[in-house]
């Protein structure tokens, strides 16, 4: 009798143990992972080029073109893979939580959103393949059950999102740190093109030493920024408008090297003028409409030169040029709209929807 | 108009001047010795203001610490991802830094980790990241700890004492200087892995984190997010750092200020007793010099000469001295009061700033008053009737 008590205690001990350590849940496997992909190349995502056994749990495979298998850090990347190939639903499985073994996708059941953080993606989507499993994970990470259908669309759905996400990241930390490595210890040239998936890139770089000794983290900045920047030439504009120290705006008479945060310049030809300002700019543009060759500003956050044409411009923001009111510049429309809340602006406006109007308003 | 320089009259001067050696003597001295102290007080502040700039520019734009139980507590890198979704934001870096306390010497230092690849937030710090052997644990020192280690016979190494008790060797790979002595001469820079190890501090937590910002009017703005994301969280901008920096330093002013009264005042005192009265030996020479037929203004001329002479005089010698006391004897006992006289930093040099302003302050705080308590005394005797000053 006694035994059975002191069985019982211990028991429930050991349940809320269990409970407890299941909190600071891990998405990397535990077991030996199932890596299905051919070669050296099967450790990592083809997509991402990320490490499966370290989201293992979070992991799908498919197969294209009914026979090559690939092999996916995560939902995300497979839905990325999607626009690219036709993948059937029915070739797609899926890492079980509970057995970390690959199941099929159709007949597993998602737990989506719960307070594990996702792979790549701002909501986590884990697969189970019985409903009870599923459910008792629920119940401790929260969440929500749904099947592989409606979790893939989920995932569709905030695809452009998540690379938005991923994106910040990447042209701040991991590009510039990858540039690095491959300046200091690429010694041998790398054929970036004769590759057909990131994962193969990376495998290469890593099992023939053609940049030495890598950390994970490092390998995958190194091949992150091969893959991404250096496949496609490096040719990101990146540099600042360069205006002489002799350069007058046009309309207000102001020197610009002295604010070189607003300045802006047309081209005409071989002729160019600067600008302390988009809005000053604009005047003498709409002046002389005839034969621009080009015309640049001066991005407001990252303070890169950007093409006029492609830009957003907020309006009556309280962040004031030299010469008051201005139309403040930015690369795209998500920084343009953050720009615009953080800072009151009245309106977004895009190159073609400045009207004579609009800069009058501004200078009133 | 006769305004060329009468040099029978300087020579008056002079022969009076030598005449009194001993009076003369005493008031170069006293001179010479005010407008050192002065000159000596403005020229420590004026480098160690320049050393503030200095360490100042090269100030991170925001810094974010994690804060546990009201203390500064290792933060979490996950949080640069965040950090880096912010518009605005040009990069983040995850800093490794702390202090050490070598006993032996009873000296503090400071340590801080660098990575390989990673973008360094400090010009002096990406100069050291070239020079660092990554490989193994080695490190690279400001002069001043490289001294202090030289005195403890660790020339080729260090050994750093761990958390737990275990020793942990480090090789002294070379010795760095950066622009400011102020910022460098008590670190120890090493690569992050090693200083984690050394601080047994977790992979992926940091000391804090470095937030870089393209656009510097935005600073305030990004601040202001991050402290939404994370109320826990501490954000510092440079402004804040500058303001705090300026007030330890404005305490200090207040400490020289009041110095700077006092000898001022002194030198005030002595002026008010020679302008307040001539002795009537004096009056005497003055009435004989008219009486012979010296006219007022020669009069003036001679005594201006005299006052000239002693004050350029004292003011060339105190400030000469001024200079080679500070910059290079390092101004014993009177930096102690900018520096304050804790011995866990490690001694520095003081840079040299020449700042003509100040010379200009102490050439005009001091000779033309001494002058003027020449002239006036003697202007007020030399204007009376001269049997009246003679009897």
């Amino acid at each position: 009798m006694l035994q059975r008590d002191l069985f019982i205690i211990l028991f429930s001990l050991f349940l809320s143990l269990s409970a407890v350590s299941g909190a600071d849940f891990t998405k990397s496997a535990t077991i030996k992972p199932e890596l299905i992909q051919d070669g050296t190349k099967k450790e990592w995502c083809s997509v991402c080029g990320m490490k499966i056994e370290e989201y293992y749990k979070t992991s799908h495979a498919a197969k294209i073109h009914n026979h090559k298998n690939k092999q996916y850090c995560s939902m995300r990347c497979l839905a990325v893979d999607m626009q690219e190939y036709d993948i059937k639903l029915d070739d797609v499985m899926v890492v079980d939580v509970v057995t970390q073994k690959l199941i099929d996708a159709k007949s597993a059941f998602y737990v989506v959103d719960s307070d594990v953080k996702g792979t790549m993606s701002k909501v986590s989507k884990l697969a189970f393949s019985s409903k009870e499993a599923a459910e008792d994970f629920n119940i401790e990470h929260g969440g929500k059950i749904v099947d592989f259908a409606t979790a893939l669309k989920m995932a569709k759905e905030s695809l452009v999102g998540d690379i938005e996400m991923v994106e910040a990241k990447k042209t701040k930390q991991v590009y510039p740190m990858g540039k690095n490595i491959f300046e200091k210890k690429c010694k041998n040239s790398i054929d970036i093109n004769s590759y057909l998936e990131i994962n193969e890139l990376k495998s290469a770089i890593n099992n023939n030493k053609l940049c030495g000794e890598l950390k994970e983290g490092e390998l995958q900045a190194l091949s992150l920024y091969l893959w991404e920047v250096k496949r496609f030439g490096d040719n990101k504009n990146l540099d600042v408008i360069k205006v002489t120290k002799d350069e007058k705006c046009p309309i207000c008479g102001m020197f610009v090297y002295k604010y070189p945060k607003w300045a802006a310049q047309i081209f005409y030809g071989d002729k160019r003028y600067s600008f302390d300002g988009v809005k000053d700019m604009m005047k003498y543009y709409f002046l002389h409409k005839e034969g621009v060759a080009k015309m640049l500003v001066t991005d407001y956050y990252s303070q890169n030169v950007i093409e006029a044409k492609n830009a957003f411009f907020v309006l009556g923001s309280d962040v004031y040029g030299p010469m008051g009111d201005e139309l403040i510049p930015f690369k795209s429309q998500n920084e343009a709209n953050s720009f615009s809340l953080d800072h009151k602006g009245k309106k977004v406006l895009k190159f073609d929807e400045i009207t004579k109007e609009a800069l009058k308003k501004l200078d009133e | 108009m006769r305004s060329r320089i009468n040099f029978y009259i300087i020579e008056y001067a002079i022969n009076s001047l030598l005449a009194q050696k001993y009076k003369t003597i005493f008031m170069v001295i006293i001179l010479s010795s005010l407008i050192f102290l002065l000159s000596s007080l403005f020229f420590i502040k004026n480098s160690i203001k320049y050393e503030l700039d200095v360490t100042l520019d090269s100030l991170p734009q925001i810094i974010v610490q994690n804060i546990k139980a009201g203390r500064h507590y290792d933060i979490d890198i996950e949080a640069i991802d965040e950090i880096l979704n912010i518009n605005g934001v040009e990069g983040a870096v995850a800093r490794v830094w702390g202090y050490y306390y070598f006993e032996n010497a009873g000296v503090n230092f400071t340590l801080m980790g660098i990575d390989e690849y990673e973008e360094g937030y400090k010009e002096s710090l990406k100069k050291v990241a070239k020079e660092l052997d990554f490989s193994s644990s080695s490190m690279i020192v400001g002069e001043g700890v490289r001294d202090v280690l030289n005195k403890s016979y660790y020339k080729e190494y260090f050994n750093f004492i761990k958390p737990n008790g275990e020793l942990k060797k480090v090789e002294i790979g070379g010795v760095f200087s950066a622009d400011s002595l102020l910022e460098s001469n008590d670190v120890i820079v090493m690569s992050r892995d090693t200083l984690r190890e050394i601080f047994d501090m977790e992979q992926n937590r940091a000391t804090d984190i470095v937030v870089r910002v393209a656009n510097a009017d935005e600073i305030s703005t990004v601040a202001a997010k991050i402290k939404l994301k994370y109320p826990s969280f501490r954000v510092i901008t440079n402004n804040d750092l500058r303001v705090s920096y300026q007030n330890i330093f404005d305490y200090k002013s207040g400490l020289f200020l009041s110095l700077f009264i006092i000898s001022i005042f002194t030198f005030f005192i002595i002026v008010y007793d020679k302008a307040s009265g001539l002795s009537s030996e004096q009056k005497r020479e003055i009435g004989v010099l008219r009486a012979i037929g010296w006219r007022v203004d020669d009069i003036l001329k001679e005594r201006f000469y005299e006052a000239f002479i002693v004050s350029i005089f004292s003011f060339l010698a105190g400030t000469i001295f001024a200079f080679a006391f500070v910059y290079t004897f390092n101004a014993p006992l009177i930096s102690n009061i900018f520096s304050g006289y804790s011995k866990l930093k490690t001694t520095f040099d003081l840079a040299f700033v020449f700042d003509m302003q100040t010379l200009a302050l102490i050439f005009f705080l001091s000779v033309p008053i001494y002058i003027s308590a020449i002239i006036i005394p003697s202007w007020k005797s030399a204007t009376l009737d001269v049997d009246e000053v003679i009897r």
